[in-house]
């Protein structure tokens, strides 16, 4: 049965015991932030051009504001006393059949969460932290598009997203570190698995391994150069995705968490170092301590940061003159605006590339993609995916950069797709990969 | 003490009340845990929540819709100083001078601003689907408020007119939207502190070329 059919069967087949657990969920999930964002929106709409949806779309199911208002409606109806009282005064209304759909349409269907609409709302509301509530909520009763959950469910089932045998992933990772060694000349080039007391855990996208080697032997290069003290691991914890972040399942996000947390203290290492994706960094970084409820007794790193910390500290020399075609950076909303991670990978690309445009607008005003929120699972949205993604195309067509540095596996993906719908005709590479080919090896 | 400042006086008590009441229900929901290790300080997300960020080339969405934002300021203004006003009624004061010049200017700009954003309310098919009938009363009270200010400011006849409506508008801000009165400084606080513990406040980003 097509995923269209079987998501309207599963809301077809809602009663009154599913919404009463989805409402449990949904109010579990708000906190005193939530509350105070439910009951401060105006309506005044001025959130509507900072949405990607919308500025391709201009439709009212694309504004923002009338996505949270579907959710406020409901929070209205059953946690406030005029939404009791009054409830067609104040546009309250309950959470049955007709609006769990709209729910799944506007907060899976038309939101990739990068949390934009916030730092434009007017008043300052953070719409992604009521949407996440909004999709747990649809979560518990089984709403989750099914190849969303279909991610999930393989990385809790086989320790990674794309459901590689550890065996698979092992050679992957010895035919990755011949390679290296031809690369650099060097045979004690090493990608090391399971090396007990390193100082840095690597993490990465089972896209690299699976489809992009070169990404992973990039940054196995830049280790290389530096001589880090470095492992991966040849059991669950390598894989560093987490679409727990995007079903907004907290348990099942919790259980992926503890993959990189068990490796950790399985290996001894003292840094988690999280490879280029956005949603991973947001994952391990900012959201597993709380779904574990435990502050993580190891230092959280994007490789963004640790290459810039060998840039400042001299343990490797970069020469621009060997990136001499303009690029451009794409800044990933998870990593940048959800993350904090704005100028680490700025001052690297500086370093590495000759010619370095800013897109526009750039850092926490930057648009999205249009991949973030769990989009490139979720096929059902793939039209709407694509043509979201036309200002993320039109920022780049305006940089005139021919490569564009993206520093997430997933914007990869969109970006990629992008290419091919807007004809972009750009190159689409990691920061890893830049710096890597603009190494000057130590003496 | 005349009955209808007695009504203003409970009706003031009653919203100062009821939003408290709504503040404790909020808070009711408990804290977010924060067990992840804070890259910035929250503390200074807040501050620049509440100044540089407020201001509109901070903001992309306001710098697209300057005439929407600027007659929201305005309206803002204008129900703000009519409200002051109204406390100055009810102490026995009345403005003078300049400051009366200005306080009747900024209230009847205040209300055609108001009434502007009616408009547009009605007009716009996009912001009419965004609208409940709670938009269109919070409005009609503020503006008409506004609107009253001015004209009690000139005669004396209009003061009950003026005062019955701050009566309806007091009760009524706890009830529906007005309530972002108060809502706006809690949001505009958590939304400081969570881009300023992750480090993204203050920010050095742009949306200019």
């Amino acid at each position: 049965m097509p995923e269209l059919d079987q998501l309207e069967s599963r809301l077809d087949g809602l009663g009154e015991a599913d919404f009463q657990r989805g409402l449990a969920v949904f109010r579990a999930k708000l906190k005193q932030a939530d509350a105070s964002y439910l009951n401060s929106c105006v309506h005044c709409g001025l959130c509507a051009s900072s949405c990607h949806y919308h500025r391709m779309d201009p439709t009212l199911d694309n504004v923002p504001a009338r996505k949270l208002e579907l959710i406020a409606s409901v929070f209205k109806r059953n946690f406030t006393t005029m939404g009791r009282l009054a409830p067609a005064l104040v546009g309250a209304r309950p959470l049955d059949r007709e609006m769990a759909k709209a729910w799944v349409d506007a907060v899976f269907g038309r939101c990739s969460l990068c949390g934009r609409c916030s730092v434009n709302c007017t008043v300052g509301i953070a719409l992604p932290k009521i949407f996440r509530a909004a999709r747990a909520a649809l979560g518990a009763m089984g709403l989750v598009p099914s190849d969303l959950q279909a991610t999930v469910d393989n990385s809790l089932e086989h320790g990674n997203n794309m459901a590689m045998t550890r065996q698979d992933w092992v050679e992957t990772v010895q035919w990755i570190e011949e390679e290296l060694q031809m690369e650099t000349g060097d045979p004690e080039a090493k990608l090391p698995l399971d090396k007990q007391g390193a100082k840095v855990l690597f993490t990465v996208n089972p896209r690299e391994p699976k489809f992009f080697p070169l990404s992973l032997q990039a940054s196995a290069k830049v280790f290389w150069a530096a001589r880090e003290d470095w492992t991966m691991t040849a059991d669950n914890g390598w894989d560093l995705t987490n679409y727990g972040l995007f079903n907004c399942n907290d348990e099942q996000a919790g259980r992926i968490t503890q993959n990189l947390v068990d490796a950790m203290a399985r290996l001894g290492c003292k840094t988690l170092v999280i490879g280029e994706c956005g949603h991973g960094f947001a994952a391990a970084r900012w959201e597993g301590p709380e779904w574990l409820r435990q502050n993580f007794p190891f230092e959280v790193k994007s490789i963004l940061e640790l290459m810039d910390d060998y840039v400042r500290d001299g343990r490797i020399r970069l020469d621009p003159a060997r990136n001499p075609i303009p690029v451009t950076l794409h800044d990933p909303c998870n990593l940048v605006r959800h993350g904090g991670i704005c100028e680490a990978q700025r001052r690297v690309l500086r370093q590495a590339v000759t010619t370095f445009t800013e897109m526009t607008p750039n850092r926490e005003h930057n648009f999205c993609c249009g991949g973030g929120g769990g989009q490139l699972a979720m096929a059902r949205y793939k039209s709407r995916r694509l043509q979201a993604g036309g200002m993320k195309a039109q920022q780049i067509k305006a940089s005139g950069a021919r490569i564009v540095v993206a520093p997430c596996h997933n914007c990869i993906d969109q970006l990629s797709e992008l290419n091919k719908e807007y004809q972009l005709n750009v190159q689409i590479k990691t920061v890893a990969e830049m710096v890597a080919d603009a190494l000057v090896p130590n003496s | 003490m005349s009955p209808l400042h007695l009504g203003v006086l409970l009706a003031l008590a009653w919203a100062i009340l009821a939003l408290g009441s709504m503040h404790r229900k909020a808070k009711a929901f408990g804290p977010a845990s924060t067990f992840a290790k804070p890259a910035g300080d929250f503390r200074r997300g807040v501050r620049y929540a509440f100044t540089k960020g407020m201001a509109p080339w901070a903001k992309e969405s306001v710098m697209l819709n300057l005439p929407s934002y600027g007659a929201g300021m305005v309206f803002h203004a204008g129900v703000i100083t009519a409200l002051g006003m109204l406390l100055l009624t009810l102490a026995g004061l009345r403005p003078a001078g300049l400051a009366m010049t200005l306080a009747r200017l900024l209230t009847l700009a205040g209300a055609f601003a108001g009434a502007a954003l009616l408009a547009k309310r009605l007009v716009n098919r996009e912001l009419r689907g965004l609208s409940c009938p709670d938009d269109f009363v919070a409005n009609l009270l503020c503006t008409a408020f506004a609107l009253l200010a001015f004209a009690a400011s000139f005669s004396a006849a209009l003061a009950g007119a003026w005062l019955t409506e701050a009566i309806l508008l007091l009760v009524y801000a706890p009830m529906g939207k007005i309530r972002h009165c108060f809502f706006f400084f809690t949001t505009r606080y958590h939304f400081g502190a969570f881009f300023g513990r992750r480090g993204t406040f203050p920010p050095g980003g742009s949306f200019h070329a």
